[in-house]
């Protein structure tokens, strides 16, 4: 007898499935990345009655179309990998929509059974919900559920258990499309029946209909001729109803969905409306939704900020404090130097620089997002991120890059498709962070004038606005558009808010800290083999002639890679003196910083591209941006000699 | 009468009638139609297809996007996409 299972969760966003997840699984988590792709895969493992049992949970979701990454992963995984059970999650507050996406997810044909859950929402909100009934409708288990509490999550690990373990001998729903339709999927079925495909031959005939371009592709490798043939059906369903097969098709999904939510529930609006409608009134009310909004994002950005700043130091503080103890350990030679200076100064840099504003970066992030209140941000900003070719979404994460370019960048995630997560973070990537700040205020500032910096600034945003927009138009895809779902105030789990920012934070680290390390021993190496002098000799033509600054510049622009604050903290080692007006006349000090703010995100914030994006694009994003910076800072340099 | 959906007054519902840029005759046009294709077909999975009633809440200041209710659920949808939506209303 086999005792091991592999389980799928799959449903709508916001329906409560991470909690779910969460709940079922524990501290055995693995968060990764699909292969391949920016999107997110939770894994976990847990042990029930002898079984063990393994959990994919799936993206959230609405539908098994193509228009997002998540929706094609998802459909993939449900017929190639083929789990041994799906659990469809469904918020039975919003039973119509929901039950749209359970429809699609029976026509794929898998073992199947249903967590309805919310059901206190649902009832809070007058909704009484036959789940009996329901699950005559559809022909699968339905356990009713109420993840935050627990309720019901063992009855349906029971439940997921029996239903493998029985083979179940339910007979689930089939969507019955109107005659025109049926007779054709018909015809276009029983050509697939005949080739070997991966999908049940019902569904494929429905997505060819539909004009699903990626199964399109994959059977017309296999047999043209049946595409051909279900194009041809299309046009005849399209002449007889005026619309797109697609959208007749949809159209009748819903109404199925639609009747079948008509017959289990019934609602009784409440008299009152309940606090959670008056709080998104006011959140997103045209005069007090936005200093709500500035408020709020303020008082995150602070809050981030200053635990980061105060945790950050103390952390710095007490690892810098184990010098002398390595030091009498290893001594003060080649060795002592590279573990030290390489391998315990990259740490120490990886924990004061990122940890501290990473880990409440994530706990805000989620708490933001499952309250629901990321939505109403977006809904506030999505006019002008669209000035930069974004949408609303996108705001959180390109304000969180002016305090540190990693959770700016991690937090592009938040974004649906792959395109507008790429575009999102090269925009966070240009961002000046707090470093850069430092360096603009502590140079510029301090030895050119205010206006100066402020104007670096401001060059800095048409730069992004410049930048923004051109990438824009060169990413190929659709263009940028806003379609989101508001969904209802509600609590975060806190369990689950802490377990993801956890798992999160740890993935980082692993990720990122070999990255640091090596970079750090890299620098290392080079300053003890005495290569600084010579590399920078090498890079005379580029500081020296194309940007007119001190031959010196060269060695404290590779040290900003590290972190970038470092390129001021090496200036003035390097020159021996803080007063840099001594040594950099006002134009080196502009294009230093110029460059200094443009020219590469510094290496944390690479490790955080790579581990989104993978090694290509953050290289591509990182070889552009120095070369940009080079470019601009040249002709800045040029334009000042004029002046 | 058809009206864009973003020019629905807040608290005005009407019927969907159409998304998107509609299906021409030629084979060009056709493949133009389905341009945008991605977001029409989402637009209509979460829940505006043709038939649906859709009522607008209100719109997010500066030509921002549109708070509607449909289907029972909170949707917020950009200005380009709303004019996208063609709805049927009696004034």
């Amino acid at each position: 007898m086999k005792n091991k299972f592999t389980v799928a969760l799959a449903g709508n966003a916001n329906v409560g499935k991470s909690v779910i997840f969460n709940q079922l699984t524990g501290l055995h988590q693995h968060i990764g990345n699909w292969p391949g792709k920016t999107v997110e895969k939770a894994e976990g493992t847990l042990h029930f009655k002898g079984y063990t049992i393994d959990i994919i949970d799936l993206p959230g979701i609405y539908s098994l179309s193509t228009f997002s990454i998540e929706e094609l992963i998802s459909r993939e995984y449900i017929a190639v990998g083929r789990p041994d059970l799906v659990i469809n999650i469904i918020d039975a507050s919003l039973l119509e929509r929901n039950l749209f996406f359970t429809l699609q997810l029976l026509e794929l044909e898998t073992p199947m059974i249903m967590a309805l859950n919310q059901m206190d929402m649902a009832k809070k909100k007058g909704m009484r919900t036959d789940h009996e009934k329901l699950e005559k409708l559809l022909g699968i288990p339905i356990i009713p559920t109420v993840a935050v509490t627990g309720t019901g999550i063992f009855e349906l690990l029971e439940k997921a258990i029996e239903t493998i373990e029985k083979r179940a001998n339910t007979k689930p729903l089939k969507a019955q499309y109107g005659k025109e339709i049926e007779k054709r999927i018909e015809k276009i079925s029983n050509l697939v029946e005949k080739i070997q495909f991966k999908y049940p031959a019902r569904w494929v005939a429905i997505k060819l209909l539909e004009g699903d371009e990626e199964v399109e592709k994959e059977i017309f490798k296999i047999d043209p001729l049946i595409v051909s043939t279900a194009e041809k059906l299309r046009r005849e369903i399209e002449e007889i109803h005026g619309h797109s097969c697609s959208t007749v098709i949809t159209s009748e999904r819903y109404e199925v969905a639609s009747r079948i939510a008509r017959e289990v529930q019934e609602i009784t609006l409440p008299i009152k409306p309940p606090m959670r409608e008056r709080i998104h009134t006011l959140t997103t009310h045209k005069i007090f939704g936005y200093p709500i909004m500035a408020v709020a994002v303020l008082s995150i950005f602070y809050s981030i900020f200053t635990f980061g700043d105060y945790t950050s130091g103390l952390l710095g503080d007490s690892l810098f404090g184990l010098k002398p103890i390595f030091e009498g350990m290893l001594g003060t030679g080649v060795v002592g130097k590279l573990v030290w200076g390489g391998v315990m100064e990259g740490v120490i840099g990886g924990v004061t620089v990122a940890l501290p504003y990473i880990l409440p970066f994530y706990l805000i992030l989620y708490f933001l997002e499952d309250s629901g209140y990321l939505s109403r941000i977006a809904f506030l900003m999505d006019n002008l991120m669209h000035k930069i070719g974004l949408h609303g979404k996108a705001f959180i994460p390109v304000m969180l890059g002016f305090g540190c370019n990693v959770p700016g960048c991690l937090g592009c995630r938040i974004m649906e498709t792959e395109r507008e997560r790429l575009l999102t973070a090269f925009v966070v990537t240009l961002v000046p962070c707090a470093a850069t700040t430092v360096i603009i205020l502590g140079l510029v500032g301090a030895f050119v004038s205010i206006q100066w910096a402020l104007t670096l600034y401001i060059i800095d945003l048409l730069i992004i606005l410049f930048l923004g927009r051109l990438a824009f138009k060169a990413l190929p895809g659709e263009p940028t558009a806003l379609i989101m779902e508001m969904h209802d105030y509600q609590m975060p789990h806190l369990k689950t808010v802490l377990k993801q920012t956890w798992f999160r934070l740890s993935e980082f680290i692993k990720m990122a800290f070999p990255l640091i390390i090596v970079g750090s021993l890299i620098i290392k190496m080079i300053e003890i083999l005495d290569l600084l002098e010579p590399i920078a000799n090498v890079l005379n033509p580029v500081t020296v002639t194309w940007l007119g600054l001190p031959a010196i510049t060269g060695i404290t622009l590779i040290f900003g890679v590290l972190r970038k604050e470092l390129t001021l903290i090496m200036l003035a080692t390097l020159l021996g003196t803080t007063n840099f007006a001594q040594v950099m006349t006002p134009t080196q000090m502009i294009v230093f910083t110029l460059v200094a703010m443009l020219y590469i995100p510094c290496i944390a914030t690479i490790a955080a591209l790579a581990k989104e994006f993978g090694w290509k694009k953050a290289y591509f994003i990182t070889v552009f941006e120095i070369l940009f910076a080079i470019l601009i800072g040249g002709i800045a340099f040029r334009l000042l000699m004029l002046a | 009468m058809e009206l864009r959906l973003s020019y629905l007054r807040n608290g005005e519902s009407g019927i969907i009638s159409s998304v998107g840029v509609g299906l021409g005759r030629g084979r060009g046009e056709y493949r133009r139609a389905r341009r945008g294709w991605g977001f029409e077909k989402r637009l209509e999975d979460m829940g505006l297809t043709p038939g649906t009633k859709v009522t607008v809440v209100k719109s997010a200041p500066f030509h921002g996007p549109l708070e509607v209710i449909v289907r029972g659920s909170r949707l917020a949808i950009g200005r380009g996409m709303a004019e996208r939506i063609f709805v049927e209303i009696n004034r």
